[in-house]
């Protein structure tokens, strides 16, 4: 009894500190005087339409392009499944301000592609391309995993029912589907309204909001204006997060019986080129990298050089490389044991507390990056974590800990409750329990946790663009130097040093993973 | 000597009352079944006699000592599943032993022991086997001889067979019968079965909406139920079933000849 309380407290302790304290603290700190002249000023005005037009055009395009692609991945008989999943997240893998960056090689006033056609996209063209190729891969994934929990039988049953292709198709898939659809559209507007890497590089002077803050903080140090304005980024992030944790989910998250695929040939054959386009944009966009990185790209010398890999190593990027992969390996590890234990309390030991650090661990979830770097900037400025790793690698933890908790939470609540009785009963302690009984029935999940906290880590730029400093700076951040800069090499270079490393890293855990998965499928024993 | 006493025992779950005053002991070495079906609490009853659950009231002894509030490890007592709760990382033998040798710090000793257990239970050809690959019935009795191997000296059964199959079932009753007149451990078997209840047990407690309804011999409750509710529940349930094997063998009517 007493070690299971001592841990609530323990994860109610760290969530106070590193998610409820700064959040407090920046609100306490604003000068509420001036809220009124900033939501009346034309600059605010003006971002917070831009950035709700963006964000509504782009999330309607995103969600119609991953249901149409969750829809041929698991309705027709389109081939090669499981690698043409893998490249359609490809582009989870790298920061969002590259997808800018990609479209700048393409698009841009001197892109490969514009410099032929005579027009650019820069501006809010340019952003609602941008966020569509970083955010459909989310909303793919998140409908894809809805189909997976439709029932087979319920088509057969409408079969005999008589219902037609149309009702069936609103009574059964859209009612099964409702809640991942509608899950997605908050995920990816959140994504979107909050983003502010794609507009940085593409925006041109299509002002968004996330940039307007970034700008006000950067540029001018105004952190109470900054925080001002996250208050309106925090908007459908909370509303979101009400949807996702009231409204009812009526699958019983089990994988259900497959369904059985009976497609024809001509919806196929159009079905199966759309995905190929949708790859074909994704490796474009690599692609730009790939050439912007090797060609000299002057006026006129537009030959093969090395010249901008000179120029990263020169600029010491293995230290960026090293600062990106310890805070990343860091996150990963301590991310991954905060995480699963906050899970296997609020999932396998419940109690009063249980309830409430279930909402505080998926809160994080409704604060944008760049409103909890901000926050931490505030709180932590006078404390001795403040300009080392340890700041950067906790800002990274909260920040992305409501996903892998989300998984361990799920994976521990099918784990057979009656282990720990059973271990109660033998006299085996808690923890030793937990390390030889319920971690080797996770381990597919642990390891998932692990590649999520990586990837993300690697990625990001919003949570650590207030709170790193040049000794301390990682990667991604280099992407927004040199892009200011117009160096596209030297930025398509660091995008594709970070693509290489989630590639590894997620190749790792996906090979391991599906070796025990298959293993898993004859034993069902590992989750 | 009463191994086993549970008195005036009353759980109030937001407001109802689950279990009402619930008052029985159980000999040492006495097979005791606690009959209901689902929702009667006994459930209940068993996390609270085992310590995962508090009662609202009442008290428990064993061996005269007061362990109403004892941590579980302490209470000497052993616990058997539905649906089994084998560690499914590890082998047959590694279930067994797993315990076992962090109690005695010794692995060889601890092998020798559920060597011995898993004979027992007839699963000695099987102990490299993974939990996965053993059948429903295979499965219990690796279950078994995992809470036989720490010795406890009551051990409970929550409604074991139920997921298993007829064959298997009749298969697993007898043996557990061996076991327990081999062994002479004390246990408490849970189950909504009124057959498997009847058939195995010295006594029978039957419960209905946490109320002990009767506890008696078999022979008592099927002859002289107490109340309407064990009639209907335990002596009408199995006169049906008789009947209706009576109609396939086309014997006598055993209910007809009782009138």
């Amino acid at each position: 009894m007493k070690k299971r309380s001592k841990l609530n407290i323990l994860i109610l302790l760290f969530l106070a500190i590193s998610v409820f304290y700064p959040l407090i603290e920046m609100l306490i700190r604003v000068q509420w005087s001036d809220f009124g002249s900033l939501i009346t000023s034309n600059a605010f005005k003006e971002s917070f339409v831009n950035s709700l037009l963006v964000a509504t055009i782009a999330t309607s395009i995103s969600i119609l392009i991953s249901y149409v692609l969750a829809y041929t991945l698991n309705r027709t008989n389109i081939k090669h499944r499981a690698i043409l999943k893998v490249f359609l997240t490809l582009p989870m893998l790298i920061p969002s301000i590259s997808h800018g960056l990609g479209l700048i090689n393409l698009f841009g006033a001197n892109g490969i592609i514009s410099k032929w056609l005579g027009f650019n996209i820069i501006g809010m063209n340019g952003i609602i391309i941008g966020s569509i190729l970083y955010s459909f891969p989310v909303a793919f994934l998140m409908l894809d995993d809805g189909f997976n929990y439709i029932d087979n039988n319920m088509y057969d049953s409408a079969k005999v029912l008589g219902l037609n292709k149309w009702q069936t198709f609103r009574q059964v898939t859209l009612c099964y589907l409702k809640k991942p659809i509608i899950s997605a559209i908050f995920a990816v507007f959140t994504m979107i309204f909050t983003d502010y890497g794609v507009p940085l590089a593409v925006g041109g002077k299509f002002i968004t909001l996330p940039v307007f803050l970034y700008k006000e903080v950067i540029g001018l140090l105004d952190f109470s204006k900054g925080t001002m304005i996250g208050l309106f980024l925090l908007i459908p992030a909370i509303i979101s997060f009400l949807f996702d944790n009231f409204s009812k989910d009526f699958t019983n998250g089990e994988i259900k019986k497959k369904f059985i695929i009976s497609s024809s040939k001509t919806k196929d054959i159009v079905l199966t080129m759309f995905v190929y386009l949708i790859l074909m944009c994704i490796f474009i966009i690599l692609g730009s990298f790939v050439y912007y990185a090797f060609v000299a790209n002057t006026a006129n010398n537009m030959s093969f050089s090395l010249q901008h890999f000179k120029y990263v190593f020169d600029n010491d990027v293995l230290e960026n490389i090293y600062n990106s992969l310890l805070i990343a390996f860091m996150v990963s590890i301590f991310g991954t044991i905060i995480a699963y234990f906050t899970a296997y309390v609020t999932a396998r030991i419940g109690g009063k507390s249980a309830k409430f650090i279930h909402i505080l661990a998926i809160s994080s979830l409704a604060i944008p990056g760049i409103v909890l770097g901000l926050s931490y900037t505030i709180s932590f400025k006078n404390t001795f974590i403040y300009n080392t790793y340890t700041i950067l690698i906790l800002v990274n933890i909260v920040h992305f800990m409501a996903s892998p908790y989300l998984m361990a939470y799920n994976a521990l609540q099918k784990v057979n409750k009656n282990y720990e009785i059973v271990a109660k009963t033998c006299n085996i302690n808690m923890f030793r329990a937990i390390k030889d009984i319920i971690i080797p029935c996770t381990k597919i999940t642990i390891r998932e946790m692990f590649a999520y906290f990586f990837v993300n880590s690697m990625v990001t730029i919003s949570a650590v663009t207030f709170l790193f400093n040049t000794s301390t700076m990682p990667l991604s951040l280099l992407i927004n130097n040199y892009e200011g800069n117009m160096m596209l090499g030297e930025a398509a270079i660091i995008s594709l040093i970070i693509l290489l490393f989630n590639v590894i890293v997620k190749g790792i855990v996906y090979l391991i993973n599906r070796k025990e998965h298959k293993r898993s499928k004859i034993n069902g024993a590992y989750i | 000597m009463v191994k086993l006493r549970v008195k005036n025992l009353t759980k109030v779950y937001n407001g109802k009352k689950v279990l009402d005053n619930i008052t029985f002991s159980v000999e040492d070495g006495e097979f005791l079944s606690i009959l209901g079906s689902s929702g009667c609490g006994k459930t209940t009853l068993l996390r609270i006699i085992i310590g995962i659950e508090s009662p609202t009231e009442g008290k428990i002894t064993k061996n005269r000592k007061i362990i109403t509030n004892e941590d579980p490890a302490r209470r000497g007592m052993g616990i058997v599943f539905q649906d089994y709760a084998l560690f499914p990382n590890m082998t047959v033998l590694g279930n067994v032993m797993y315990a076992l040798n962090i109690k005695l710090k010794n692995k060889e000793k601890a092998k020798e022991e559920s060597l011995k257990m898993l004979e027992m239970v007839n699963m000695k050809a099987h102990i490299k086997k993974y939990p996965h690959e053993l059948s429903g019935g295979q499965k219990q009795r690796v279950a078994i001889a995992r809470t036989l191997a720490l010795e406890p000296d009551i051990i409970l059964f929550d409604e074991p067979m139920s997921a298993l199959d007829a064959d298997n079932r009749l298969a697993l009753r007898k043996e557990i019968k061996n076991i327990q007149e081999k062994l002479k451990t004390t246990m408490i078997y849970i189950t909504h079965d009124q057959e498997e209840a009847l058939s195995l047990s010295d006594r029978v407690m039957i419960l209905n909406e946490g109320k002990i309804q009767q506890i008696d011999t078999p022979v008592e409750v099927f002859n002289n139920p107490k109340n309407e509710f064990v009639k209907n529940f335990v002596t009408n349930h199995l006169l049906e079933k008789v009947e209706s094997i009576n109609k396939c063998t086309g014997e006598i009517d055993y209910n007809e000849e009782k009138k």
